[in-house]
């Protein structure tokens, strides 16, 4: 099922990649993660960061084995956020469950960048971007050819 | 195995927090229905578009461009109603009749300059001077869709507010430029009133800005004209000329939409309080094969 999210997931932001998208961020997604890397994680929230220009949110995930990783994810400063129905201290807290969706960093380890938020309750909000953002999308911006 | 992940796309796509959910029969609805005066898509792009009769109007006589309005969106209804589709940005919501349609046209490099621009797009935008919080310049600012920006006119002056890096443009109308401008990030900006239309003429640039999408680079050479056009209770068309004979060989126009956001504020926006980027890029450019591009010469 989780193969499924991601899936799905995938589909979807590479509709939006098609889309002629005006600057929306801070900076390029494509220089730091990967969106050929999508991950789907549940854990514990350890840590929120409320800050410009990006948000963080950290959580603790458990593997199989019972090992804990710290996870931290980027997303939207907090003027977006709250503009979009987040609250701080409300939405999410330390010590809630939650599951994010979101693309790992080219670097690798344990860090990525947030798409969605879904709560334990099941509710579900953005917390940052599709793929593709400030990188240039699907082809560069020149009309003219260079020469050689 | 194909149903179920069609089953879940639509979920997917249908979660919406219901709290940003669009009321039933808003005003924004009731706007869409009015009748188009939008341009023909197949046709050259004429400006300004017709003004509506009902537009708002200041004491003066001139389009009221006071309020709070969303560039790069083409939406109307307020900000939670038009940022829900998928996030923010996400396109809900009816659109405005004078949206500018089909896909604009990109600047027209020469040579020598494309080049360069292509070398950026196969960088993936790490060039981006917008990571170390500086300016993203002008026209860039105008059509940054995440954040909101202000507009306050006066007879003699507009003043634009833009939430995104704190930034502001005093516009004075009928003034001619100082003659002792340093090169700047935004510009020097003066009005004037052409009909309907604020005509803003930008120049006294630096050249450590784009001017839209990656690698959009420019000289200290460059002059922009804006024009912005009310033309009815939502929306402000708009138009930017950008020249540079250093780097392009000719003018670039592009139109776009800026929609009003009532009961939308700007909000703080300090973009140095925990810019973790510029570390993170320096790690990045110590091995440019973890983000380069398949090289592409376009």
């Amino acid at each position: 099922m989780k193969y499924g999210v991601s899936a799905v997931c995938s589909a979807i932001s590479c509709l939006l990649l098609a889309v002629a998208l005006p600057a929306r961020a801070h900076h390029s997604f494509g220089v730091e993660y990967d969106a050929n890397k999508p991950v789907t994680l549940t854990g514990v929230i350890t840590n929120i960061e409320w800050t410009n220009p990006h948000s963080f949110v950290y959580i603790d995930v458990k593997d199989e084995s019972g090992k804990v990783t710290n996870w931290k994810f980027e997303g939207y400063p907090p003027g977006v956020l709250y503009r979009s129905g987040w609250k701080r201290n409300s939405t999410i807290k330390t010590g809630d469950t939650i599951t994010i969706f979101g693309w790992r960093a080219r670097t690798g380890g344990a860090w990525g960048h947030a798409r969605s938020v879904t709560c334990a309750d099941g509710k579900k909000l953005y917390f940052g971007p599709a793929p593709g953002i400030g990188d240039g999308g699907a082809a560069p911006q020149v009309a003219v050819p260079p020469s050689n | 195995m194909r149903n179920n992940l069609a089953i879940v796309a639509v979920a997917a796509l249908s979660i919406l927090p219901a709290s940003l959910a669009a009321p039933q029969n808003s005003p924004a609805q009731k706007s869409a229905t009015q009748k188009s005066p939008a341009q023909n898509a197949s046709a050259p792009y004429v400006y300004p578009p017709p003004v509506s009769p009902d537009v708002p109007r200041a004491a003066d006589g001139h389009p009221d461009l006071t309020g709070v309005w969303q560039g790069g969106s083409d939406r109307i209804g307020t900000w939670e109603e038009t940022n829900s589709g998928d996030g923010p940005l996400g396109e809900s919501g009816p659109i405005t009749p004078y949206a500018i349609k089909g896909p604009q046209p990109k600047p027209p490099y020469q040579p020598w300059a494309a080049a360069k621009v292509v070398e950026a797009y196969n960088r993936r935008g790490i060039d981006e001077p917008m990571v170390r919080c500086l300016p993203p310049g002008t026209p860039r600012t105008t059509l940054m869709g995440l954040f909101p920006m202000q507009i306050v006119q006066t007879p003699k002056t507009v003043v634009l507010l833009f939430e995104v890096f704190h930034i502001f443009r005093i516009i004075p109308i009928d003034a001619k430029h100082p003659d002792d401008l340093e090169p700047s990030f935004m510009g020097d900006s003066v009005g004037h009133w052409e009909g309907d239309t604020l005509v803003v003429d930008v120049t006294g640039f630096n050249d450590k800005t784009w001017l839209s999408g990656t690698g959009t680079i420019h000289s200290e050479k460059l002059h922009v004209v804006e024009k912005f056009t009310r033309v009815d209770e939502n929306t402000i068309v708009y138009e930017d000329t950008v020249e540079d004979p250093v780097v392009l060989t000719g003018p670039w126009t592009r139109h776009g939409t800026l929609m009003l956001r009532q009961g939308t504020r700007i909000r703080e926006y300090e973009c140095v309080e925990n810019n973790q980027d510029v570390q993170r890029y320096e790690e990045l450019l110590k091995d440019p094969s973890l983000f380069m591009r398949k090289p592409q010469t376009h």
